[in-house]
Formats: C-alpha cells, sequence, structure tokens
C-alpha cells in the first residue's frame, strides 16, 4: 500500500498532465454537454463586455479613415444635386434635336472639393480661417466654402498649399440670400462679436418675414450656389432706415467646431463675370 | 520570492498584451504572434513540474477565452510544458550542469536560445493549427500559417529576451 502511494507521489505530474491534456480535449470536442454550455456561458458574460469595450476603442483610430471615406461619398452625392447645373431644355438647340427631349441637355455649373481647417478665429473683428489645399489641390479665389450645418465663407487668398478663407463672420463678408418662402433678395452681413448672429439688410419693409424662416444663398452672385442655407431668421424690426427691416439671422455653422470643410468652385465664373463687366454699378 | 513576484508579474504582462494587442494582429492576413509563450518559456525549470503544468494550462485557457477556441491554446501550452526540459537537456548536450540555470541571454548562447524558443513555439503553433482544424484538408495554407507564426513569435519572444535581459560586458 505505502509503495502505492509512493509510486503515486512520485509520479503525479503525469497524471496530472493526463487530465489537463483529457480536459482540454474534452473542451475543444464539438459535443455539448450541459457542463461544457455553462463554462461557455460564463467566458461569453465575463470576457464578451471587455472585448466589446476594447474593439470599440481600437475601432476610433480608424474614425479618421472613415470620415475621409464619408466626406468623399457626400461629395460624390453633392455633385449630382439639381442645383449644380444650369439646364437647357427649353433652347432652341435642344428643341430642335429630339433624341435629348427627354433628358435635358444639362450643364455643370459648380463642382465640389473639400479640405480641412487647420486654423481659425472666431471671436476677433476680423475673422478668418486656414486651409490645407492651396493652388496645387486646384483651389482658386473666389471659391464658395460650406460645411454640412451650412455656408462657410468665400476663398480670399491662396497660396502653393494653403489657402484663407474669409468667412461670414467678417465684416467685408457680403453673401447674397433670399428668405424662404418669399424669396426676397437681401445681403447677410455681420457687425457684432456674436459668431452666431448675422444681419440680413436689404429687404423692403412691408414684407412679412417670420421668426424661423429660412435664409439661403441666392445664386446670384455666382459664388455660391443656390438654396444653400446660411440660417434662419431669429428677430425681425423695423431699422432706422425706415424702409428696411433689421433682420437678425441665427448662423446655421457652427464656426467653433468647424472641421471639414467643402468647396465649391464655379466653373464658368469668369464667363459670366465678363458679362457683368459692362455694367458699371458693381 | 523575488523571482516568483516577478515570474507571476511577466506572465499576467504578458497574457494581457496577447489578448489586447498580439491577437488583433493579423500580418498578412493569417500570421497571428503567440507572445505570450516569454512568460512561460522564462519559467524556472526548477518548479515543481506538476505547478508547471497547470500554470501552462490556464495560460492557454485564459487566451482561450478572448479567442473562442476553448482547449486549444490549453493543450498546447500544456504540451511545451511537458517537452521543455526534455528540450533544455538535449540542448545542453553531454555537459552535465547543475539543474538550477536560467535560461536568459549572457548565461545561454544567441544559438541555443534560438533552437530553444524556435522549437517549442513551432511545436505550440503546430499544435494550435492542426488542433484548430481538425484535420490536413487545407494542408498548405496550415503549414504556411504554423511556419509564418513560429517565424514571428519567435522573433518577437527573442527580442524580449535581449530588450529586457541585456548581455553583460565581454570582461563580466
Amino acid at each position: 500500500m505505502n509503495n502505492l502511494i509512493e509510486f503515486f507521489k512520485k509520479n503525479f505530474h503525469y497524471f496530472l498532465l493526463a487530465i489537463l491534456l483529457v480536459v482540454s480535449i474534452i473542451m475543444m470536442g464539438k459535443s455539448m454537454s450541459y457542463s461544457k454550455y455553462k463554462f461557455a456561458r460564463i467566458c461569453q458574460n465575463t470576457i464578451g463586455p471587455i472585448q466589446k469595450n476594447w474593439a470599440e476603442m481600437i475601432h476610433k483610430f480608424s474614425l479618421g479613415q472613415e470620415n475621409d471615406l464619408l466626406t468623399q461619398q457626400n461629395i460624390a452625392l453633392m455633385r449630382e444635386n439639381e442645383n449644380m447645373f444650369i439646364y437647357k431644355n427649353d433652347t432652341v438647340i435642344s428643341m430642335m434635336s429630339k433624341t435629348d427631349s427627354l433628358h435635358p441637355r444639362s450643364m455643370r455649373l459648380y463642382d465640389y472639393t473639400y479640405a480641412h481647417v487647420i486654423y481659425k478665429t472666431t471671436d476677433q473683428a476680423f475673422n478668418y480661417l486656414i486651409i490645407d489645399k492651396g493652388s496645387k489641390d486646384g483651389i482658386s479665389r473666389d471659391m464658395a466654402v460650406t460645411c454640412p450645418q451650412g455656408v462657410v465663407g468665400v476663398i480670399s487668398d491662396v497660396s502653393d498649399h494653403f489657402s484663407s478663407i474669409i468667412p461670414i463672420l467678417h465684416p467685408d463678408s457680403r453673401i447674397s440670400a433670399t428668405v424662404s418662402p418669399i424669396n426676397q433678395v437681401g445681403t447677410v452681413v455681420w457687425e457684432g462679436p456674436n459668431p452666431q448672429v448675422a444681419y440680413l439688410e436689404n429687404i423692403p419693409q412691408h414684407l412679412e418675414i417670420n421668426i424661423g424662416d429660412s435664409v439661403l444663398t441666392s445664386g446670384f452672385s455666382n459664388i455660391f450656389p443656390k438654396g444653400l442655407l446660411i440660417g434662419t431668421v431669429k428677430e425681425v424690426s423695423v431699422g432706422k432706415n425706415a424702409s428696411f427691416l433689421t433682420i437678425k439671422v441665427k448662423l446655421a455653422t457652427n464656426f467653433n467646431k468647424l472641421n471639414t470643410v467643402y468647396l465649391i468652385e464655379n466653373l464658368h465664373k469668369a464667363e459670366i463675370d465678363s458679362l457683368k463687366a459692362n455694367f458699371k454699378n458693381e | 520570492m523575488n523571482n516568483v513576484v516577478s515570474n507571476i508579474l511577466r506572465i499576467i504582462l504578458v497574457l494581457l498584451l496577447q489578448v489586447f494587442i498580439c491577437n488583433y494582429i493579423h500580418l498578412f492576413g493569417f500570421i497571428t504572434p503567440a507572445f505570450y509563450l516569454f512568460g512561460l518559456l522564462l519559467l524556472p525549470l526548477e518548479l515543481p513540474k506538476s505547478i508547471q503544468y497547470l500554470i501552462g494550462f490556464f495560460c492557454g485557457l485564459f487566451v482561450d477565452m478572448f479567442t473562442h477556441t476553448l482547449g486549444v491554446n490549453a493543450a498546447a501550452c500544456t504540451v511545451i510544458m511537458f517537452i521543455r526540459p526534455f528540450i533544455v537537456k538535449a540542448l545542453n548536450g553531454r555537459k552535465t550542469s547543475d539543474s538550477v540555470e536560467r535560461l536568459i541571454p549572457g548565461v545561454k548562447d544567441f544559438k541555443w536560445l534560438v533552437s530553444y524558443v524556435g522549437f517549442l513555439t513551432f511545436v505550440h503553433q503546430l499544435l494550435v493549427v492542426m488542433l484548430e482544424t481538425l484535420s490536413f484538408h487545407n494542408f498548405l495554407h496550415s503549414l504556411t500559417a504554423i511556419i509564418g507564426n513560429t517565424v514571428l513569435s519567435a522573433f518577437i519572444i527573442l527580442c524580449a529576451e535581449y530588450i529586457f535581459y541585456p548581455v553583460q560586458g565581454k570582461n563580466k
């Protein structure tokens, strides 16, 4: 008997080895027993949440890449927007060619690209933004700048790799706008220090403007396409100059959180400007 | 005592590294290093064998719990803990040295460490891949996975050994 115990003690690790291997082989096996099921459940319940949180952490590293993909997709979609084109289905030529009658002849007027804001001010009297694209990326003066929320401003200066933007929040910025239901054209200007409020000028007093009306780009300046959101009417009052209303506009763009901006180029701006140049009042 | 604590800490650290970082590496789509062997390979040989097996088994099981392959790594680790003393003996050759030895750079030369780490990681990966697929069906793919994993794991483990146990100057 003593011999047996002695033998057992001496070779204990062999037995343990066999037991451990058998246990792991049982765990590997396809057959399901209740205890095995329960063990798998416990593993799942304890490890699952840890793993999920960790996977989310790791996922955050690739969010920048995902963002870029989404921005590209956005631009592809926005390029097909209706206000990007001029339709010519009523010209003489298109009426004569019958093949085109179903598909109105369209000409692309605006094109999009995107950039990231690398520097900006919002609390100064003369605010400006710098973006990470320049003339080598096809950026030129007077391109329009928007963001997913609304209008941002206009490109003012271009260097090789960077450009500066005059945002709405600049006293020199004047953006031609319409108030949505009545389509009256005015101009959006910014005076005050508040980066959320601008003024809509040149709206005659007899017109009825409601609080909450949207202020959109008019498309007359040949910089912005028609119908981009600038903001909403916040307050209406009779101005000092009695013939016009003073309209406070709450800007749609949150300039403090601006990161990705879209740049819009008018492909035929020079042509339209050459016509405009014949009139002296600009 | 200090030795015990450092061994335990090393194993815990290495396991966490394995399940949170190394398991997310998929070099060329199929190579995942098994860095946690670093902790097992450095265990002192004079530890009672049954304890060595238990440590191997539970380390493997811990990794398995994260990869949903219950039993695979546990079995492989138990096996390498079992064959480890024989490998050490074989590599030492005729030289009979005292049983207490440290398997680190400076004590052992580079060639010895490469064969020791390389062979054991190879056995481990062979077992893991074979047990996971449980067939010779896609043998070529399994073979590339085994070799790739072995090379990468052994490389990382050797790097870690030389980083954490730098060789002292020759005049010592």
